[in-house]
């Protein structure tokens, strides 16, 4: 990134971008600096990947035209505490309208191959067309500047993420990893893959402790497209820390920003897994394909349990002190630390294990395991096997696939490998397409083709209106559980203001963690761009350009043949509503219409003119 | 008074899960939170008798308070 202003909001054109174009057909490749549009470009991430995506027409996700945009925030590779963000945007796979036209689709995730990009003087890679044999990308730092060059992957087809990270860091030194497992290689019955990310504690312990960016099939994406992984090779670019981001970063761990999620022996939270406990309380954990039976099965898997039978270790990202990760460790004899198992974040955890009717976590650990090895979104994969597992519990007469019910561990292993190994197009598509096969859609948990994220939707009518899935894209999950909002004007304010806000840390590199509850339209993101690079973009900036980026998302999914229609939850919710969930009921029909109608009249008037003209 | 505190997740280390306990009248649950300790960036809910409820909110004889963590993200 190159600046010729302090006011990019004003002179955003004074501002230019590094993009490198790789045809993957012709091998061509091609690099220039772009002067940005707007502050959405300036900042980056889905803000600038999603006006790349208007300016096409799309209309199947696997076609030669749909591009892989892979680009990072301004703030990634900063000193600011969180900033690794690496974004993978394209037409979605998965996420589709009932008239089967492809939404836009961006996924994140953190480790360390973001800041090694941006080190290497990227800022944006667009991969066009497809490879006609399996390639990986090399960018890297040299004297002229960034190098991309393609190279051929054979040696690399049918390993897991992991695999294939640590052959590549057996030839690569100081370099950071982008993969695909087996799924994204099965791209054509696998919609839901992933991209794994390297983490330093992966490449020095050989342990399988990677990030994922995860949602929306982008790693199927890179599938097709023959392209199985992305090296960035450069030296580190850590600047010195100043004093304005060092008080930023002592504030993000110790004051309000994420202190919360610290582990519990620093007097934090003990990061996501925590909302098992909080959400158990409302009997609001799913359960068996978000059916939760209040009682207290979900329990069993608080941490408190766990750990009296596993080491679970605090680690944390790359130079991030925040520390919210929880892996989970075999328990020797001695009480020592032994084999690793996997990562517990309250999602994955819930969706691999009490929704699809697990409580034990060594069970649970192993179908997370698998699930990241052979790269597939947890969610997705989670939610589409509880529907499978609901299908069969209604059906015993004529059960899918293995008949496997919730429960059964070995049968749902095994779907589960299947799955990532692409025999099984059923899951591998996601529930969307499988409940329409089964002329069963109401119990499918999916709002817009897209899986709901481990969050009740009778907590959270927000799902709706999410761009890039549930709890990522649209922060109204806790509006009515933490925060015991029921009325109509809290929701309409939530879902049309302040909750959006929460896509803002998908442009600009930072990890929601940073401070999820405020977004980024805060002093200490001002004091960041202020102190890293000398630009001046206030609170109201930041603030408009993250509501446009979100509101061109909403526009774009329009544009892909959504109806309003659609912008609602999984019908079982009010055609059978939970009574053992103890919150007010604030997803019967009449609520929803009226949210609808409310919320559209407010976002409607503010869409045009966002899109390319046709 | 008599007021029963219910303690989730976090907080009930190195406390309690449930207990009844007696505190003069007219305290409200700010009182109640820093008198267990509780550190309150990590408290995220407030239910008093099962509706959610603040920690300004004065409690009386019977009330059941349950204080929740924060929860973020996923």
């Amino acid at each position: 990134m190159k600046s010729f202003t302090s006011d990019p909001a004003s002179e955003p054109s004074s501002v230019l971008y590094s993009r490198c174009t790789v045809d993957l057909r012709s091998g061509k490749i091609h690099r220039e600096d772009v002067p940005c549009r707007n502050l959405e470009d300036v900042l980056g991430g889905f803000g600038r990947s999603f006006q790349i995506l208007a300016e096409r027409n799309i209309n199947h996700a696997y076609c030669e035209e749909n591009p892989l945009i892979v680009n990072t925030g301004l703030l990634t590779g900063s000193s600011a505490m969180t900033g690794l963000r690496t974004y993978f945007s394209g037409y979605s796979p998965l996420k589709e309208s009932k008239k089967s036209l492809p939404a836009a689709m961006w996924s994140t995730g953190s480790g360390n191959f973001g800041a090694k990009l941006k080190w290497t003087g990227l800022d944006e890679l667009i991969f066009e067309n497809r490879s006609t044999t399996p390639v990986y990308a090399v960018i890297r730092e040299t004297a002229e500047g960034p190098l991309v060059e393609l190279k051929p992957a054979d040696h690399l087809l049918g390993l897991s993420t992991h695999e294939k990270i640590m052959a590549l860091h057996k030839e690569y030194g100081s370099a950071h990893f982008a993969a695909i497992g087996q799924a994204g290689e099965q791209w054509e019955n696998v919609y839901m893959g992933a991209v794994a990310l390297s983490t330093d504690n992966q490449l020095k312990s050989g342990e399988d402790k990677m990030r994922f960016a995860g949602r929306g099939g982008m790693g199927s994406l890179m599938g097709y497209k023959n392209l199985l992984a992305l090296v960035a090779q450069s030296s580190d670019k850590i600047k010195p820390l100043t004093p304005e981001v060092k008080k930023v970063n002592i504030n993000v761990v110790k004051g309000g920003g994420a202190g919360r999620l610290l582990p519990i022996s620093r007097g934090g939270g003990g990061g996501t897994w925590a909302a098992y406990d909080v959400l158990q309380t409302f009997h609001a954990v799913p359960v068996n394909n978000f059916r939760p039976q209040g009682n207290n099965e979900p329990e069993k898997l608080f941490r408190e349990h766990v750990e009296k039978k596993f080491v679970i270790k605090s680690e944390a990202c790359y130079r991030c002190g925040i520390t919210c990760h929880n892996n989970v460790h075999e328990k020797s004899e001695d009480g020592s630390v032994g084999r690793f198992l996997a990562k517990f974040d309250y999602e994955p955890l819930n969706l691999l294990g009490t929704n699809i009717g697990l409580h034990d976590a060594a069970q649970a650990a192993s179908l997370i395991h698998t699930c990241d090895n052979y790269g597939m979104d947890s969610i997705s994969l989670g939610v589409t096997v509880s529907y499978l597992l609901a299908y069969n519990e209604r059906h015993p007469e004529r059960p899918l696939l293995n008949g496997a019910v919730f429960g059964e561990y070995a049968k749902i292993k095994e779907l589960i490998t299947q799955a990532g190994l692409g025999n099984l197009p059923e899951i591998g598509r996601g529930s969307k397409r499988l409940s329409e096969s089964t002329g069963e859609t109401s119990y499918a948990y999916h709002v817009k083709g897209l899986e709901i994220a481990a969050y009740q939707p009778e907590t959270n009518p927000g799902y709706a209106w999410a761009i890039a899935g549930g709890h990522m894209s649209m922060g109204t999950y806790g509006l009515l559980t933490r925060e015991g909002k029921s009325d109509m004007e809290s929701w309409v304010q939530g879902i049309t203001r302040d909750k959006l806000q929460i896509v803002g840390f998908d442009m600009i590199g930072l990890c929601k963690f940073f401070d999820i509850t405020k977004g980024i339209c805060t002093q200490m993101v001002v004091d960041c761009l202020k102190s890293e690079f000398g630009l001046d973009i206030t609170i109201e900036n930041l603030a408009a350009s993250v509501r446009r980026a979100f509101l061109r998302g909403l526009a774009l999914e329009l544009r892909q043949g959504y109806e309003k229609a659609e912008y609602t939850l999984p019908a079982e919710v009010w055609e059978r509503p939970n009574p053992n969930i103890k919150l007010p009921n604030i997803t019967h029909p009449e609520f929803i219409a009226e949210l609808q109608k409310r919320v559209w009249e407010i976002f409607e008037p503010e869409l045009d003119g966002l899109l390319p003209q046709e | 008074m008599n007021v029963t505190i219910k303690l989730v997740g976090i907080f009930k280390i190195d406390r309690f899960k449930d207990a009844v306990r007696e505190y003069p009248s007219g305290i409200c649950v700010r009182e109640v939170v820093d008198e267990l300790r509780i550190p309150t960036h990590l408290l995220g809910t407030v239910l008093i008798n099962e509706i959610h409820a603040g920690v300004e909110d004065v409690l009386v004889d019977g009330d059941t308070v349950c204080l929740l963590p924060f929860i973020d993200g996923g």
